[in-house]
């Protein structure tokens, strides 16, 4: 029955099944119980024969609630996702009003902005990138503001327009396309770019992750100055070939809640400019930590950050679902089908912890034995 | 709350949040969408737009 809004796949964690639906990109977890009930549903014939095979289990009522259930469940599942708006945009250079020249992995990177304000959404995050070169630039960006609307060319052709007020999305397309140019990459290559902060020892790397304001990058800051490396702040991207995570070359960015911790840490703590922009954030340091030795490691270990003052440090595995449930919302996943597959794939092969902590000392003893684990 | 309205206030969840979980009588669902574009992990800013 209605097979067409069955799951495009369906892999089993545990206890928990995840089922991905290709027509929404949406990611679902269901226990063996739904799951069973769900399947029995899709091998149907009818809505008839449906209820008479779980008629033995259940009163009428409850059987009717079930179909409801179950018919619902699978329209959310099925829903179609939006679509990305055109953009045909034309590309004007009298808004060029600042110029910023990078040097990212070899790469010559030029920025042209409209407005000091419109540069502070982008420039203090790499701001440790730039340089003086007068090569000829590899790749040429804009960003301006038209319209109440933010708009990103690449080498003179709009790639993204967004309301002013969604400028995290101009955020993460530039990020996007930097990684694209640096690792001559194109933008279908990549699986995703999570939400979380990826940590590596050189061989293999840890994504933490936890929602905005859970510490992942004060624990990345205090990881960095204990011999580990950053691999990427806030937006861990992956491609979809190897499954491995790179490097993103934005700097940490710190919250004031954050200074007391790491002054005594980073040397000229005060030197780094703050950026004032975004009121919920508060003022924001961008740390420019060292880049690891290689530009990309595989990905061993996924770490749900939860600091919790006068706590003792642990570390405990947790199911898929609660990773998922952090991890998804948050996060750009490729909706191609060989991307999910890949992504469900790599799953498989990664252990899932969440990390309650207050000492700094012993959580760095903890993630070091994770590494060597 | 009639099924239309459960419907639609599932459909606003994973709209707005991303996520949507219930407890049914045979088991538990949830359904997780990803963001539908890269985006860095800036909130809404309560303090009005930066940008004006």
């Amino acid at each position: 029955m209605k097979n067409e809004l069955a799951p495009t796949y369906e892999y089993l964690y545990g206890n928990n099944w995840v089922l991905w639906y290709a027509i929404s990109n949406s990611y679902s977890v269901v226990d063996e119980g739904f799951k069973k009930t769900l399947d029995t549903y899709l091998k149907s014939n009818s809505k008839s024969s449906f209820k008479e095979k779980i008629t033995s289990l259940k009163s009428t009522e409850l059987i009717e609630n079930i179909l409801n259930d179950i018919e619902n469940y699978l329209i959310a599942c099925n829903t179609r996702s939006e679509s990305e708006t055109s953009l045909n945009e034309s590309f004007i250079a009298d808004y060029r009003k600042i110029q910023k020249t990078y040097k990212i992995n070899g790469k010559i990177i030029k920025v042209y902005f409209d407005s000091e304000l419109v540069a502070k959404i982008i420039h203090p995050a790499i701001a440790h990138l730039e340089c003086d070169s007068n090569r000829i630039a590899d790749s040429v960006f804009d960003i301006f503001l038209r319209d109440d609307h933010l708009l990103l060319f690449k080498n003179q052709s709009c790639i993204l327009k967004t309301p002013k007020k969604d400028y995290h999305f101009l955020r993460g397309k530039f990020t996007m396309h930097i990684l694209c140019e640096i690792y001559e990459k194109e933008e279908s290559d990549w699986l995703g770019t999570f939400h979380g902060s990826a940590i590596t020892d050189d061989k293999t790397c840890i994504l933490f992750i936890g929602e905005s304001g859970s510490g992942k990058s004060t624990l990345s800051s205090i990881l960095v100055t204990n011999g580990f490396y950053l691999l990427a702040d806030d937006v861990s991207p992956m491609l979809a070939k190897n499954t491995s995570i790179y490097h993103n070359p934005n700097g940490i960015s710190l919250k004031s809640g954050a200074t007391e911790v790491l002054k005594p840490l980073i040397d000229n703590f005060e030197d780094i400019p703050i950026t004032e922009f975004n009121t919920s954030k508060g003022p924001l340091r961008y740390f420019p930590s060292p880049k690891p030795p290689k530009n990309y490691y595989p990905c061993k270990s996924i770490v749900l950050v939860n600091y919790t003052p006068n706590t003792n440090t642990e570390l405990l595995e947790i199911s898929v679902k609660d990773i998922l449930e952090t991890l998804i919302p948050e996060s750009w996943l490729s909706p191609l089908p060989e991307h999910a597959d890949a992504f469900l794939e790599w799953l498989k092969t990664v252990r899932l912890y969440k990390l309650t902590y207050s000492d700094n000392k012993s959580m760095i003893d903890t993630v070091n034995e994770l590494f060597e684990s | 709350m009639n099924e239309e309205k459960k419907i639609l206030t599932r459909k606003e969840a994973i709209k707005k949040m991303g996520k949507y979980a219930a407890i049914t009588a045979v088991g538990t669902f949830s359904i997780l969408n990803p963001l539908k574009a890269q985006a860095d992990s800036t909130p809404p800013d309560p303090g009005g737009n930066p940008l004006g």
